[in-house]
């Protein structure tokens, strides 16, 4: 008779054995499975937090003494001058744009320049020159630009700055009115030098800000000039011209760090004279409750699958003591020790299948409200923390669904001074927001694969352990106990 | 020719206690043994050693003129002989017929019928049947493996006198219908007297009576 078949008579003929151990094996498997599930969303919320958040770093002039091209130059009057004959050049950023898993850049530098228009004065009265004087602000490309990313100004008419002009300029469309101004009209700034650079785009103020309603001449959103980097260079005759720092966004801030890595690997830069540094704060403190979460969940499966072997071990073993007969009756019968334990292993594996399939039905009606619960306790429900910009809020009432929502005000540290407002970056997992990113803890596939494959060891360790103290007998010490 | 032989054959449970001491002897086919001994003489240890359920400590057990350990013993208990005890060692969650479908080389039902078990019988827990149906059971089990050699360890021990008789005339049936060599261990000299050779043991040592 085939271990199959004598497996399958005792799991229907012992019925109360068979159901028991059913019993046993579904709540395991429930646990297991709702903890496998759980980690799973986990995992996926860490996931479109990071899509959603991103991470950024920074390339930017090393101002120290190991920079070979870092010049102090006293003015003769007291001041001191900083800057350096290297740099960030729109070159640079190019080549590092080249990297794959970088979403976008933005490089800016401001400078004080005179001009032939008519600007508008500030409410807060400066002294001399600096009351006739505008910012001209080099930017790689306007579109990037945390004026134009947050919202305060969107382009109007012609199209933006993107590093491919020369000598090209974006005003505001108060400034374009006020000195009767097009597209494709020139304008005269003067720095060092003086510098003629033609109007591609007009941009318009979408959220005046209380913020810049008292500000010097220079500060205010309508005197806003932005030009190019060939611009500056003419404003500034042989001086190297650039950007200070630059700025690029990563899709994914688990990979910021490679990233980091194989931009510091461009031989084409010459890393003395610049820093790297990274900036996913915002993306850790905002994961840092899904990691705990996971990892929370993480021992609480092991935990699981431990206790699990241990019960099935011992109930086994305790079975495996009444079962010595039978045992003893196969080995006479010629049957190998290792058919016998087959047949041990069919029969709780005959009891398992069905059990953890049914537990896919325990879990969903379960995981939902136990992720909920060890998510609580991950994060403090409507914890606020005003200081580091994070606000992490936990919703409930969506049934099997988790939300997590975060707002995050970091981008302030990008707006220029003064500016106290910032547009909300929201991620929702699982929540019943439409326009939020949804998660739900739900048992795929995947899952029950995993469920089967860590069912199957902790089966196959358990009927091992179980059969150790029967099967280390020989036959005839079995048939001893027998009779 | 002999099927089975004891040669030189020690086992001792404690040191300087043996319970068999060079015991040498043969077993032929078409023929019943019986094996009489007191209580503790060392008759259930001798079946377990033929039985391949246990290694002797010197000495070896031949199956047709080679050493059973060269098969393995798991090899000589499923091939050469079947046991048959006196509680019957039937698995309580089966059948008859499942039961003898365990070693099964043969049809089960028709066994089962010949050995006096009615169709219905054949199919109820073999728990819920009488001794002697039990012990039928055991004897179609052994037969049906197949094997050459049958060993029953006081096979009538729990049996009524009529129902032992009836046992008795089943195995010696096989022996001399089926050209079985069938070994049986027990204390009564009036069973022993069915068999066709009647050994003794005694303070380790085996004799024909």
């Amino acid at each position: 008779m085939r271990i199959i078949k004598r497996a399958y008579l005792y799991v229907t003929r012992k019925k109360g054995k068979s159901i028991l151990l059913f019993f046993i094996l579904l709540i395991m498997a429930t646990f297991v499975l709702t903890g496998l599930s759980t980690q799973k969303a986990s995992q996926e919320a860490q996931k479109n937090l990071r899509e959603a958040l991103g991470g950024e770093f920074y390339v930017s002039v090393e101002l120290s003494e190991s920079n070979p091209y870092f010049r102090v130059v006293d003015d003769g009057e007291g001041a001191l001058d900083l800057y350096t004959e290297l740099p960030v050049t729109q070159d640079m950023i190019n080549a590092i744009m080249e990297i794959s898993g970088i979403e976008k850049y933005d490089a800016s530098a401001q400078t004080l320049v005179s001009t032939n228009l008519t600007i508008f004065p500030g409410n807060v009265p400066l002294k001399g020159e600096l009351n006739n004087k505008v910012y001209a602000r080099t930017v790689a490309g306007t579109e990037n630009n945390s004026f134009f990313q947050s919202g305060i100004m969107e382009l109007a008419e012609g199209k933006h700055i993107t590093g491919n002009e020369s000598n090209a300029a974006v005003i505001s469309r108060d400034m374009a009115d006020q000195n009767n101004l097009q597209i494709g009209d020139s304008i005269s700034l003067q720095a060092d030098e003086e510098a003629e650079v033609k109007i591609i785009g007009i941009y318009e103020i979408r959220k005046p800000d209380p913020a810049f309603t008292s500000v010097v001449t220079y500060e205010k959103l309508e005197n806003q000039i932005f030009i190019d980097t060939s611009a500056l260079q003419s404003l500034f005759g042989d001086m190297p011209v650039g950007f200070y720092e630059a700025a690029f966004s990563v899709y994914d801030p688990a990979q910021l760090d490679s990233i980091m890595a194989e931009v510091k690997g461009l031989s084409a830069i010459d890393w003395r004279a610049f820093k790297v540094a990274a900036d996913n704060q915002t993306y850790l403190d905002a994961a840092a409750p899904l990691q705990k979460l996971q990892a929370l969940v993480s021992s609480i499966i092991w935990v699981i699958v431990l206790v699990s072997a241990v019960i099935l071990s011992l109930i086994l073993t305790m079975w495996g003591r009444s079962r010595i007969h039978e045992t003893g009756v196969f080995l006479s019968l010629g049957i190998g020790k290792m058919r016998i334990i087959g047949q041990y292993l069919a029969e709780v594996l005959l009891i398992a299948v069905i059990a953890f399939g049914c537990s896919y039905f325990t879990s969903s009606a379960v995981a939902g409200r136990i992720a909920d619960g060890l998510l609580q306790q991950g994060i403090p429900a409507n914890e606020e923390q005003p200081d580091d910009g994070i606000d992490i809020v936990v919703k409930e009432g969506y049934g099997d669904n988790i939300e997590v929502s975060i707002k995050d005000d970091s981008a302030l540290s990008d707006m220029p001074s003064g500016q106290d407002t910032a547009p909300e970056v929201e991620v929702s997992i699982d929540g019943a927001e439409p326009s939020t990113e949804q998660i739900s803890v739900t048992i795929d596939f995947y899952n029950m694969l995993q469920l089967y494959l860590i069912g199957i060891i902790v089966i196959i360790l358990s009927v091992g352990i179980s059969s150790l103290s029967v099967m280390r007998l020989k036959p005839r010490e079995i048939l001893s106990k027998m009779s | 020719m002999a099927v089975l032989e004891m040669k030189g054959i020690c086992y001792a449970y404690e040191k300087g206690r043996p319970i068999l001491s060079n015991v040498t002897t043969e077993f032929e086919t078409g023929k019943m043994y019986a094996v009489l001994g007191p209580s503790g003489s060392g008759k259930t240890t001798m079946l377990s050693l033929i039985g391949g359920l246990d290694i002797p400590q010197k000495g070896e057990i031949l199956f047709d003129g080679e050493n059973i350990s060269q098969c393995g013993l798991a090899c000589h208990r499923r091939s050469h002989v079947s046991l048959i005890f006196q509680s019957y060692n039937l698995i309580d969650y089966m059948t008859p017929m499942e039961n003898v479908a365990l070693t099964a080389k043969k049809d089960v039902l028709s066994l089962l019928l010949r050995l006096g078990l009615t169709a219905e019988e054949a199919k109820r827990n073999v728990m819920k049947l009488s001794g002697g149906q039990q012990q039928r059971v055991a004897i179609a089990r052994a037969l049906a493996s197949d094997t050459p050699v049958i060993l029953a360890d006081e096979p009538t021990g729990n049996l009524d006198e009529d129902t032992a008789g009836k046992i008795m005339g089943i195995l010696k049936e096989s022996a001399h219908g089926l050209n079985k060599c069938v070994i049986v261990v027990t204390h009564s000299n009036e069973l022993a007297a069915q068999a066709d050779v009647v050994l003794s043991l005694k303070r380790g040592s085996l004799h024909t009576v």
